[in-house]
């Protein structure tokens, strides 16, 4: 992939931007809703979104780490994706239909999770859209990066920004298929979860009866 | 002088724990529930009858425990119910947790009464402020132990009502380091 890396940094923020709009929908939802699990080995909402909190938590830094020991470039120039990274990439995307199975180390399904992980998630989608900006002023073909499966293992920021972006888009993809799924059960069963009411926080109140 | 102190803190929440008892606001909250959310703007007290809470601040990595509550403990997010802005923090329950909810109004209500209550708020307020130095000589202490030893000289009974992790937490170490100096 060869692209002007003005424009490839427009195109990152710009899905950051829509992540973050179904981001803020999840956190309007009802506790029972995000930890709900459609099957016994699907992730729930919640669990999708920590999943990209487990690769936020060892890429953010690590991109911050090489931006602070980078140059700044004078012209924009273009970005040129490397074998490996593009690899990654393509892996990740949402629309290459393929399943995979979550790194050990990445599989959020024995996590206590909490309402917690979504703002989590809201604020390190922040922190990558001031990554994104701050990205622009390095040369996105030679920073390079180290990857979670070894650090001996780089590639080049752009891909990595790519990756993190794209993996970000497959998982919110997933969270809402699981969102379609509950609403439609919602409306075969009307004792199941509803969603749209009472979106505060107290709903766990025992003497309220809940 | 810290004894004094101590003394009002008592007179002061006697005083609140009466207006509980008036106003009637107890509520009783499962293991995991929020009190308080960050966005939120804190609008009450929280005595803690039994239980217990934590409260933290969420950076996009972690929770940081900065404050814990138990059994007798007076709780909110205290930036938040002064400035009415938006809390930075959240309180969460440790486990099932009986509260008493007193109000802003409330508390407004029982200061005007007299000018006692005035006096023993102002104390309180006080009382709250030592704390927070206290906490700040915590985290300025380099040494994990004496901070554990700090800690514990304020709130021998610590270890009786919360969990290591969360203890950690609030001491900036890991669970580990903490096993480690508490064994030795």
């Amino acid at each position: 992939m060869r692209i002007d890396q003005d424009q490839l940094i427009e195109k990152l923020l710009d899905l950051t931007r829509q992540a973050k709009d179904s981001t803020n929908k999840f956190k309007e939802l009802q506790p029972a809703t995000v930890s709900f699990r459609p099957s016994p080995n699907e992730w729930s909402i919640l669990e999708c979104l920590e999943h990209l909190n487990l690769y936020g938590d060892y890429y953010l830094p690590e991109i911050e780490t090489q931006l602070l020991k980078s140059e700044a470039i004078e012209e924009t120039p273009y970005f040129k994706s490397g074998i490996l990274g593009d690899y990654f990439v393509s892996a990740v995307k949402a629309d290459n239909g393929k399943k995979m199975k979550a790194l050990k180390y990445m599989d959020p399904s024995n996590l206590e999770l909490s309402i917690t992980t979504i703002d989590r998630f809201l604020k390190q989608l922040n922190t990558l859209e001031s990554l994104l900006e701050q990205s622009r002023k390095v040369n996105l073909s030679k920073v390079k990066t180290a990857v979670t499966l070894s650090r001996f293992i780089k590639i080049r920021l752009g891909d990595t920004l790519r990756f993190l972006v794209y993996h970000n888009e497959r998982h919110i993809v997933q969270a809402e298929r699981v969102l379609k799924k509950i609403s439609s059960e919602q409306r075969e069963d009307n004792s199941l979860l509803d969603s749209s009411v009472n979106h505060g926080s107290r709903s766990s109140v025992i003497a309220d009866g809940v | 002088m810290a004894e004094n102190k101590e003394i009002s803190v008592l007179s002061f929440t006697k005083k609140v724990l009466n207006a509980f008892d008036e106003v009637a606001k107890r509520k009783v909250f499962k293991k995991g529930s929020f009190l308080l959310r960050e966005g939120e703007i804190e609008r009450n007290i929280y005595l803690i009858e039994k239980g217990a809470v934590r409260v933290f601040y969420l950076s996009e990595f972690e929770e940081i425990i900065f404050r814990l509550g138990y059994d007798g403990s007076i709780i909110n997010s205290l930036s938040s119910f002064v400035s009415n802005k938006p809390s930075e923090f959240y309180i969460q329950t440790i486990r099932q947790t009986k509260v008493k909810i007193i109000s802003k109004e409330t508390l407004q209500h029982i200061l005007k009464e007299s000018q006692d209550s005035l006096e023993q708020y102002t104390e309180f307020l006080e009382y709250l402020l030592i704390q927070q130095i206290d906490r700040e000589i915590d985290l300025l202490t380099a040494s994990p132990a004496k901070r554990l030893e700090r800690v514990l000289k304020r709130s021998p009974d610590l270890f009786q009502h919360v969990p290591l992790k969360y203890i950690a937490s609030y001491l900036r170490m890991k669970p580990e380091t903490l096993s480690r100096v508490r064994n030795s």
